[in-house]
């Protein structure tokens, strides 16, 4: 199993949000939260990636069978574990080819493999660029600095495809992308699906579904999964909304 | 420093047959001066933030011919790819270690003040403008002709080494003749265990001349460092002064830029990093003269642990300096819950057609920023470490010469880690 999550219940400030997750993940497969606004989705997304500010009250999350909760951030991701952020972070100053050169050798450090020079790196961004569609002007700018919000998102899954983590997070991935973008960001993630590799997707709305397939669909509820099922469900729930599900 | 004990080092000084007795009115009127003034308290307007408590308790000693190096001195570690230099070791000008670049004309203090008939620049905003005329030890100057684009950048190499408390009062003259071009570096060394510097600047900038200043302060953390720099501008000139700090236990920075010339442009950057109880200060005072003058001052600092800053930066346009365009920023990151910082950016505008902004702000990290990083597999020290050299960067944008700005880069990083 990649990731299993046992009862989980953790909140934010003394205010419980998730209240009993099970979620078990296993490697190749694709599985989709979606709710409404303050169901718990993002708390789920954050709690998985070790954000500061989370506290989990009971439970346990197992990545690979080890229990992850006291890592620090980075060494999940150093693991395997990676998040598309909902709200990628601008960091003016910090250049996007300085800062991911420096991801991707602190991950090959971690997995004994030689780190990139500068001209290797430059290869195989350029090729990553190419791939999600983006302006080689990339490698100059800063993080995230001028991007719009496609471009933001467009980065994220960059990154991604860049640090081949086995796990991705997708907080919201499809929100504020028009559908050219939304076509290169599902392009991006179908593309990177492997029999190793396992997905976590985070939507609000079914839109995302109709690029990229689930093989689980999960509805969260306030802080529960009150139903899960196959792709269909997103289609059902498309269609008639939460309230039939007792919301 | 006591100023009885200012006294008897200024009467050995007096008695030294090698310094001209020409020079002797001037520096008894600005010593006498500095006896009425004293050195400045914190009741000062100017001085309300950075204590000379130090400087005040020490007793420092004029350097004698015997601080100079007996031999060779090693100077691999402070080597810049590309520059000549001026080496001047605890107060003495190295000439077999020293190379000038051609195209300038390297004076001593006393040669340039005749050649000047003894009309030059000189200074009594501050008590240490007085104490270095008083005191002026190892005069050095420079001139570049008109229309001579000097190519290879010139830097003096300041290194105070030893075990005593010594004072030097370097005083510098360079003068850009109009349509000349120089890259001028001053850089501080050294790991002296007391040292007391008081150095003048002067620069003359002609006519569409372009002066590009840079100051890295680099010497020991238990130096007293105080750098006054007057800048004069004329028409269509430019400069830029582009300050590193990261040593020094004090270092008081004051710059005073003259735009005396329409069209003359002027940016100013400073990067200040500060470790254990360390306290650097800016004053900075930008005069706009004339019309159409472009200016701007971007100051950063960087604080660690128990230090402490200030930055005071003050943009003056004067009633007839219509079409100013002046900006004035000062960022500063605090690491530390202890590390203070006092900023205070002033304008003052007496003309009515001006663009003139200016803003402060004084923050710690950025949490979301930083778990971002770590969300990528960067550890906390390197995840921060990434974040302040992304916000202090933008200060070396003025250096136009990439192994000066590499040099600068690499000690940067070496700070940060």
């Amino acid at each position: 199993m990649m990731l299993e999550i046992k009862n989980l219940y953790a909140g934010v400030d003394d205010k419980q949000i998730l209240k009993g997750i099970n979620l078990a993940i296993m490697p190749g497969e694709m599985h989709t939260i979606m709710g409404r606004n303050g169901s718990g989705k993002s708390t789920l997304a954050n709690v998985i990636t070790g954000r500061e500010g989370y506290a989990v009250i009971k439970g346990d999350i197992l990545f690979n069978g080890e229990s992850i909760l006291d890592w620090s951030p980075e060494d999940r991701a150093l693991t395997g574990i990676f998040m598309s952020f909902q709200y990628p972070v601008v960091i003016p100053g910090v250049n996007n080819t300085y800062f991911l050169k420096a991801a991707l050798n602190a991950k090959r450090k971690h997995k004994d493999e030689k780190e990139l020079d500068a001209a290797d790196f430059l290869k195989l961004i350029k090729s990553k660029l190419a791939e999600m569609d983006m302006d080689a002007n990339y490698l100059q700018r800063g993080v995230n600095e001028g991007f719009s919000g496609g471009e933001k998102k467009r980065n994220e899954i960059l990154q991604m495809l860049t640090l081949e983590p086995a796990l991705s997070v997708l907080d919201e991935t499809d929100s504020g992308l028009d559908i050219d973008a939304l076509k290169i960001v599902a392009e991006g993630v179908n593309k990177y699906r492997s029999p190793k590799r396992s997905f976590l997707v985070i939507t609000h709305y079914q839109r995302l579904l109709n690029y990229i397939e689930p093989d689980f669909v999960h509805v969260l509820i306030d802080g529960q999964i009150v139903k899960s099922g196959g792709k269909d469900l997103a289609v059902d729930l498309e269609e008639k909304g939460y309230s039939w599900l007792g919301a | 420093m006591s100023l009885s004990h200012f006294q008897t080092e200024f009467d050995k000084m007096m008695n030294r047959d090698y310094f001209l007795d020409a020079v002797h009115p001037m520096r008894k009127e600005a010593f006498s001066k500095f006896l009425n003034s004293g050195l400045p308290t914190n009741k000062w307007e100017d001085w309300r933030f950075t204590n000379l408590s130090k400087l005040k308790q020490k007793k420092y000693r004029i350097s004698e011919t015997q601080d100079a190096p007996a031999g060779d001195v090693d100077l691999s570690s402070f080597e810049i790819d590309g520059v000549d230099t001026v080496v001047i070791y605890n107060g003495h000008y190295q000439e077999a270690l020293s190379s000038v670049p051609s195209g300038i004309q390297l004076l001593s203090g006393i040669e340039y003040l005749e050649r000047k008939n003894w009309e030059f620049e000189t200074a009594e905003r501050s008590p240490f403008d007085l104490l270095n005329t008083a005191f002026m030890d190892c005069g050095m100057s420079f001139i570049v002709d008109p229309n001579i684009n000097v190519e290879t950048p010139v830097r003096i190499l300041f290194i105070s080494n030893g075990e005593d408390n010594i004072m030097a009062n370097p005083r510098m003259y360079l003068d850009v003749g109009d349509s000349a071009a120089v890259t001028f570096i001053e850089h501080h060394v050294g790991n002296a265990a007391s040292f007391f510097q008081n150095a003048s600047f002067f620069a003359s900038v002609g006519v569409n001349a372009s002066l590009d200043h840079i100051r890295i302060q680099s010497n020991s953390t238990s130096t007293q460092n105080m750098a006054n720099l007057d800048v004069q501008q004329e028409t269509d000139s430019r400069y830029t002064f582009t300050q590193f700090a990261d040593g020094s236990e004090l270092g008081r920075t004051n710059v005073y830029v003259h735009l005396n010339g329409k069209g003359a442009n002027c940016e100013l950057n400073g990067l200040a990093l500060s470790n254990g109880k360390q306290h650097f200060d800016n004053h900075i005072i930008i005069d706009h003269k004339v019309p159409h003058c472009t200016s701007s001052q971007l100051f950063k600092s960087v604080l660690r642990e128990k230090s402490s800053g200030v930055f005071n930066g003050r943009t003056i346009v004067q009633k007839n300096a219509q079409k100013t365009d002046a900006k004035q920023s000062n960022k500063n990151l605090l690491l530390s819950k202890d590390a203070l910082m006092n900023s205070n950016p002033q304008l003052e505008i007496l003309a009515d057609d001006v663009r003139c902004t200016h803003g402060s702000t004084t923050g710690e990290l950025d949490f979301d920023s930083l778990f971002y990083l770590r969300s990528r597999g960067l550890d906390l020290a390197r995840a921060k470490s990434l974040l302040v050299r992304g916000f202090a960067t933008e200060c070396f944008d003025t250096i136009q010469d990439k192994k000066i700005k590499s040099f600068i880069m690499q000690r940067f990083d070496n700070w940060l880690n």
